[in-house]
C-alpha cells in the first residue's frame, strides 16, 4: 500500500492521476444528462440505463475512458521527452510559408482567394439551415468577436457585458424602423440602412458613458461592472413593456409589425432583402471585410501602438504623454460600434428581437471566440469565431447522444480555461501578444502581474 | 549658467518646488522639500537609499500627489503649470520627460516603435484618420518616422532600430529610454539612475550622451544617480536628500566638502527605509 | 411634481408599515452575503484579484448539502436536538465541499498561470471559464430545475421585533453566519496559519524568504474562503432551494458587499454584507422586484466611483 502511494507521488504517478481525473471529467461532460434523482446518470454505462450512485464505476463507457486516460498519459510522457524537438521541427516547417507570407503580392493573392471563397460559399453550402446559420450565427458573431477583440485584445480590458452593445444596436434598429411599442423618433419609420448611423452613435455614446467612469478602475473591477451593465440592459429590455415590448420582444403584447428588411432605393436601383439568407450573407460579408480592414489599419496606427503601450506598461505610457483613460474609452466605443452593426443586421434579418437573444451567456460566448482565436489577432479572432460557431451549430443541428443545447456553455467555459492554461496566445497569435507572453514568462516587462510582490 | 546660488536669486527657473511634503499612510517620504532648477542646467539629486529621490521624481512628473506644498513647472514661453494634481500625461505634454529606475520599455515592441510612440503621443487621437488612412494621417506618420530615425541616430541606436526592445543590453535600453523621452519634445529630462547596471564604458558613453542632450537639444537635465564619479563629473549643481529632507545644496566641490553630507552617507543610512 | 410626491408618500408609508420585517430579512440576507464576501476578500488579500469562480463554490456547497440532507433525513422532519444535528451536518457538508472545490479551482485554474507569471487578464478569463464550466456541468448532471432542500425544521415565527415576526430560518442564518464569521476572524488573527496568510498578503516575497510556503498558504486561503462560501450556499439553499445558477446573483452581491466594506478587509466584508442586505431589502418598498438586482448593482458602481476603498478601507493583509 505504501509502495502504491509513493509511486503516485512521483511525476509519472501524478501524470497518471491527472490523466485519469481529466478523462473522468470528460466522461461526465460527454455522458447523458442526469437529474436530481439520478445525478450520476452521466458516467454510468449505456444511455438507457439508470443506476444508483453505486453503479458509478459500472458500464462500458468507463472502460473506454480508462483507455483514453492511458493514451493521454502516454502522449503526455512522450511530449515531455520529445516536445521541444517536435516544437522546433514544427516552427522549422512553418518558416517557409511565413517568409512567403511576408511578401506583399503573396499576401494580396491570399486575401483575394479568401474573399473568393467567401463569395462562392453559399453556392457550395445550399442547405437552408446552414445558410441562415452562416448569417445569424457565424458572420454576425465574427463581427461581434472583431469588436470585442479591440477591447480585450488591443486595449487589454475585460468587458463581460459586451452583449449590451449588441442589444442596444438591435433595439435601436427596431426603434428607428418603428417596430417597438414606443413610437419611432419624430414618427419617421426608416429603412434599416439608416438605422446603422443611429445605432452606431447610440452604442458609442453608451460605450463612452459606461467607460468614462469605469475605465479608471482596476481590471477585475471593470469586468464585474461591465458584467452588471450587461445584466441591467437585459433586465430593462425584459421589463420595460411599454418601450421594448418586455419579454414579448419587439412585437410587444399588442403584436406590432416586424422590423423591415434592408432595402436600397437609389435612382433606378431598387433592391429589397428578403427572408432568403444569401443576400443577407453577402451584406454581412461586406460589413465583416470592412471591419477587418478598418481594425487592421487601426492596429498598426498610432492608436494601436498607444493601446499596446498602455497594455504593457501604463505608467511608462503615461510618462510619454499618452492619456490612458482617453484611449481606453476609445477602445470601448470602437469595439461597441461593431457590436452595434451586428445588432442592426440581427434585427433586420430576424424581424423580431427578444431579450433572450442578449443574455450574459452571449457575452461569454463572444469572449470565448476572441480568446480561442487569439487575443489581439484579427485573423485569429475571425477564424476562431468561424470554427467555434460552426462547431456549436453543428452540435445543435445534429446533437450526439447525451448532448443538450445548454451544454455548449460548459464546453466554452472549459475552452476558456484550457486556452489560458496551455496556449494563452490563442489559435493564431498576434505577434505582439506572443512576445508579451513569452517575455512575461521570462520575467520581463511590467504587465499587471499577480503575486510578485511588486507594489507601486 | 552653472553654479548659481540658492533659489532666492533664480533668474530663469524651470522647476520651482516649495515646501513639498508627501506621505504614504504614516510614512513621510518627502518632508518640506524646497528646491529650484534652472533652465539649461544639469542638476543632480543624490542621497542614500530611501532618501526620497524617486518619490521626488514621481511628484515632479504627476505620478504621486504630495499632500502639501507647490510644484511649478515654467515653460519656455513663461507659462506656469502647477504640477500637483495634474495627471502624468498632462505633465508630459507640458514638456517634462523622464526615464525609470529599472528601465521600463514597451518590451514587446521594437526600439523604433518605442520611440515612435513618444514622437506621436502629443498629436490628437485620430481614430477616423487611422481607419481611413487619409493624406493627413500619412503625412503625420512620415513626420513621426523621420523624427524617430533622427532620435535613434542621436542616441546611437540606429543599427538596433528593429530589435525588440527587451533584447537590448542595459546600456542600450537606457539610451532607448532617453530617445523615447526626447521624442516627446521635452524642455526637461528627468533621469532616474541612468547608469544603474551599466559597465564603465557604457557609463562614459552615457555621460557624453547626457551632455549632448543638454548642449545640442537645449534640454535641461535632472538626474538621480548613485555613481558618485558620474554625478560629480556631470552635474553642475547638486541637492542632497536624506530622510525626505534637503540637507545640502551646492556645486560638486561644495557638496564634497559638506560635513552633513558625509554624515548622511556614512552614518544613518542603514536605518533608512526604502520609500521610493 | 404632485404625482412624484404621491409616489414618495405612498412608498414611505409602505416602508413604515413593513420596516422591521424588511430589516430582519435584510440583515439575514446580508449576513449570507457577508459570509460569501469573506471568500472574495481573503483571495483578494493574497492574490490581489477577484476570484470570479467563487459563485460556483457557493453552488457546490448548496448542492452537496442538498444531497447530504436528502440522504440523512429524506422526507421526514426532525425536531429538537435532531434538528440542530442535521443543520450542523448540512453546514459541514457545505463547508467541506466548498473548501475542496475552492482548492480545486485554485489548483486547476490559477496555479498554472501563477507559475507562468501570467498577466491579471489571464486569471480573470481562466476563472470565468472555470465558473461557466462548473455551473453548466452541474446543470447537466443534476438537471436544470430548482430543487427544494429537505427542511430540517418547520419554519415558523419564533419571536417578534416591534411586531415583525422573526422566522426560525432567519435565526439559523444569524447564528450560523455570525458564528462562522467570528471563527474566521479569529483564525486569521490568532493562529499560525492565519499569520502566514497575513504575511503573504502583505509581501509574498519576504514571506517566502521567511519560510512561509506561499503555495500552501494560497491553497489555505482558498479553502477558508471556500468553506464560508459553501456554508453560505447551504444557507441559501435552505431558504430558496438549489439550482445550477444559484451562485451567480448572490456572489455578485457578495462582491459588492466586499467592495462596500473595503476589499481585503475581513470585518469590512461582514459590515458591507449587512449594509447591502438591508438597503436592498428596504428598497423593495420603492421599486418593483424585477429591479432589485439593479439596486445592488447601482450601489456597487456608486461605491467604486465614489469611494473604491470602501467603508473601512482596504487593509490588505492587515485584516483583522
Amino acid at each position: 500500500m505504501r509502495r502504491l502511494t509513493e509511486s503516485l507521488r512521483t511525476p509519472t504517478g501524478r501524470r497518471a492521476i491527472t490523466s485519469i481525473a481529466t478523462m473522468a471529467v470528460v466522461a461526465l461532460m460527454t455522458g447523458p444528462s442526469g437529474s436530481a434523482t439520478e445525478p450520476t446518470a452521466g458516467p454510468v454505462g449505456s444511455y438507457g440505463e439508470r443506476v444508483s450512485i453505486f453503479g458509478l464505476f459500472a458500464g462500458p463507457r468507463w472502460f473506454l475512458f480508462l483507455i483514453f486516460a492511458a493514451i493521454m498519459w502516454g502522449v503526455w510522457t512522450l511530449w515531455l521527452q520529445r516536445g521541444t524537438q517536435l516544437r522546433s521541427a514544427a516552427s522549422m516547417a512553418l518558416t517557409v510559408p511565413k517568409r512567403g507570407f511576408a511578401l506583399k503580392p503573396v499576401r494580396l493573392v491570399f486575401y483575394a482567394a479568401l474573399i473568393a471563397v467567401g463569395v462562392v460559399f453559399p453556392h457550395v453550402v445550399t442547405s437552408q439551415y446552414w445558410q441562415s446559420v452562416m448569417v445569424e450565427q457565424i458572420a454576425v458573431f465574427v463581427l461581434l468577436a472583431l469588436g470585442l477583440n479591440v477591447v480585450v485584445g488591443f486595449a487589454g480590458l475585460l468587458d463581460l457585458g459586451f452583449v449590451a452593445f449588441y442589444a442596444i444596436g438591435a433595439y435601436a434598429t427596431a426603434w428607428v424602423t418603428g417596430s417597438l411599442p414606443t413610437p419611432a423618433p419624430f414618427g419617421v419609420h426608416l429603412n434599416p440602412f439608416f438605422a446603422i448611423p443611429v445605432a452606431i452613435v447610440l452604442v458609442m455614446v453608451a460605450g463612452i458613458l459606461l467607460g468614462t467612469p469605469t475605465l479608471r478602475l482596476r481590471g477585475d473591477y471593470l469586468a464585474i461592472v461591465t458584467l452588471g451593465f450587461g445584466e441591467i440592459i437585459t433586465i430593462f429590455a425584459n421589463n420595460l413593456y411599454g418601450i421594448t415590448g418586455g419579454s414579448y420582444g419587439s412585437g410587444g403584447v399588442t403584436g406590432k409589425h416586424g422590423i423591415p428588411h434592408f432595402s436600397i432605393n437609389l435612382g433606378p436601383i431598387h433592391y429589397r432583402w428578403t427572408l432568403n439568407p444569401v443576400p443577407y450573407y453577402y451584406l454581412t460579408l461586406v460589413f465583416v471585410i470592412m471591419f477587418i480592414v478598418a481594425f487592421s489599419l487601426l492596429e498598426h496606427s498610432r492608436v494601436g501602438r498607444a493601446w499596446t503601450a498602455i497594455r504593457e506598461d501604463e505608467v511608462a505610457a503615461e510618462s510619454v504623454g499618452i492619456n490612458p483613460l482617453k484611449y481606453k474609452v476609445m477602445a470601448f466605443a470602437i469595439g461597441a460600434a461593431s457590436a452595434g452593426f451586428a445588432g442592426v443586421v440581427t434585427a433586420a434579418q430576424t424581424i423580431f428581437i427578444f431579450p433572450a437573444t442578449f443574455t450574459l451567456q452571449v457575452s461569454i460566448n463572444i469572449l470565448a471566440l476572441v480568446i480561442f482565436g487569439g487575443m489581439g489577432s484579427i485573423a485569429g479572432v475571425a477564424v476562431g469565431a468561424m470554427v467555434i460557431q460552426t462547431a456549436s451549430m453543428y452540435l445543435l443541428h445534429t446533437p450526439p447522444a447525451g448532448y443538450q443545447p445548454a451544454d455548449l456553455y460548459m464546453y466554452l467555459g472549459a475552452l476558456l480555461m484550457v486556452t489560458m492554461i496551455f496556449r494563452p496566445m490563442g489559435l493564431i497569435p498576434s505577434r505582439r501578444r506572443r512576445r508579451e507572453i513569452t517575455l512575461a514568462e521570462a520575467g520581463e516587462g511590467h504587465m499587471n502581474e499577480v503575486l510578485t510582490g511588486e507594489n507601486p | 549658467m552653472s553654479g548659481h546660488g540658492t533659489g532666492a536669486t533664480v533668474r530663469d527657473a524651470i522647476f520651482v518646488v516649495e515646501h513639498v511634503t508627501l506621505r504614504f499612510g504614516g510614512v513621510v517620504s518627502l518632508n518640506d522639500v524646497s528646491l529650484t532648477m534652472e533652465r539649461g542646467e544639469i542638476l543632480a539629486v543624490i542621497g542614500p537609499n530611501g532618501a526620497g529621490k524617486t518619490s521626488l521624481f514621481n511628484s515632479l512628473t504627476g505620478v504621486y500627489r504630495p499632500q502639501e506644498g507647490t510644484i511649478t513647472f515654467v515653460g519656455r514661453d513663461g507659462a506656469r503649470l502647477s504640477v500637483i494634481g495634474k495627471k502624468a500625461h498632462r505633465v508630459s505634454a507640458a514638456g517634462v520627460a523622464r526615464t525609470f529606475q529599472a528601465s521600463r520599455m514597451f518590451s514587446a515592441l521594437t526600439a523604433f516603435e518605442n520611440v515612435k510612440i513618444g514622437a506621436e503621443s502629443h498629436r490628437g487621437i485620430g481614430v477616423a484618420g487611422a481607419m481611413l488612412r487619409g493624406p493627413m494621417t500619412r503625412r503625420d506618420e512620415r513626420q513621426s518616422d523621420r523624427r524617430t530615425v533622427e532620435l535613434l541616430h542621436f542616441v546611437g541606436l540606429q543599427e538596433r532600430a528593429n530589435a525588440i526592445s527587451s533584447s537590448l543590453s542595459y546600456g542600450d535600453r537606457r539610451r532607448l529610454e532617453i530617445a523615447r523621452g526626447l521624442a516627446t519634445n521635452p524642455q526637461v529630462l528627468l533621469l532616474d539612475e541612468p547608469a544603474a547596471g551599466t559597465n564603465p564604458t557604457e557609463k562614459r558613453e552615457l555621460a557624453t550622451l547626457i551632455r549632448k542632450v543638454r548642449d545640442e537639444m537645449g534640454v535641461s537635465i535632472l538626474l538621480i544617480e548613485h555613481d558618485m564619479k558620474l554625478v560629480m563629473s556631470l552635474a553642475e549643481r547638486l541637492y542632497v536628500l536624506n530622510f525626505g529632507s534637503v540637507i545640502a545644496e551646492g556645486s560638486p566641490e561644495e557638496i564634497r566638502a559638506n560635513p552633513a553630507v558625509i554624515d548622511a552617507y556614512l552614518g544613518t543610512t542603514n536605518t533608512a527605509s526604502e520609500a521610493s | 411634481m404632485g404625482a412624484f410626491g404621491h409616489y414618495l408618500v405612498s412608498h414611505f408609508s409602505t416602508l413604515r408599515l413593513e420596516f422591521w420585517g424588511l430589516l430582519v430579512g435584510g440583515v439575514a440576507n446580508g449576513l449570507i452575503y457577508g459570509m460569501v464576501a469573506v471568500g472574495y476578500t481573503l483571495v483578494y488579500g493574497v492574490l490581489r484579484l477577484i476570484n470570479f469562480a467563487h459563485s460556483e463554490i457557493v453552488m457546490t456547497g448548496g448542492f452537496t448539502s442538498y444531497f447530504v440532507l436528502r440522504g440523512v433525513i429524506g422526507t421526514s422532519i426532525p425536531n429538537g436536538w435532531a434538528t440542530v444535528g442535521v443543520l450542523v451536518v448540512g453546514m459541514v457538508a457545505g463547508g467541506v465541499s466548498g473548501a475542496v472545490m475552492a482548492m480545486l479551482v485554485e489548483r486547476v485554474a490559477y496555479r498554472p498561470l501563477r507559475r507562468r507569471r501570467a498577466p491579471q487578464l489571464a486569471y480573470l478569463i481562466s476563472a470565468i471559464g472555470a465558473s461557466y464550466f462548473l455551473f453548466n456541468l452541474a446543470g447537466k448532471e443534476f438537471g436544470r430545475v430548482l430543487l427544494s432542500v429537505p427542511q430540517p425544521y418547520i419554519n415558523h415565527p419564533i419571536f417578534s421585533i416591534f411586531g415583525a415576526p422573526v422566522q426560525l430560518y432567519y435565526l439559523v442564518i444569524v447564528i450560523a453566519s455570525v458564528g462562522m464569521l467570528i471563527l474566521a476572524d479569529q483564525f486569521v488573527g490568532r493562529t499560525r496559519l492565519g499569520r502566514g496568510l497575513r504575511a503573504v498578503a502583505q509581501d509574498s516575497e519576504t514571506a517566502s524568504l521567511m519560510g512561509v510556503d506561499v503555495n500552501r498558504t494560497i491553497a489555505l486561503t482558498f479553502a477558508l474562503g471556500g468553506a464560508l462560501g459553501g456554508i453560505g450556499g447551504f444557507l441559501l439553499g435552505l431558504g430558496t432551494g438549489v439550482v445550477y445558477t444559484m451562485g451567480f446573483v448572490p456572489a455578485l452581491k457578495a462582491f459588492t458587499a466586499a467592495v462596500l466594506g473595503g476589499i481585503g478587509n475581513l470585518r469590512g466584508a461582514m459590515i458591507g454584507g449587512i449594509l447591502l442586505g438591508v438597503v436592498e431589502s428596504l428598497s423593495i418598498a420603492f421599486v418593483q422586484p424585477a429591479y432589485i438586482d439593479v439596486v445592488a448593482f447601482g450601489i456597487l458602481v456608486l461605491v467604486l466611483l465614489v469611494r473604491p476603498t470602501g467603508i473601512l478601507g482596504e487593509r490588505l493583509g492587515r485584516a483583522a
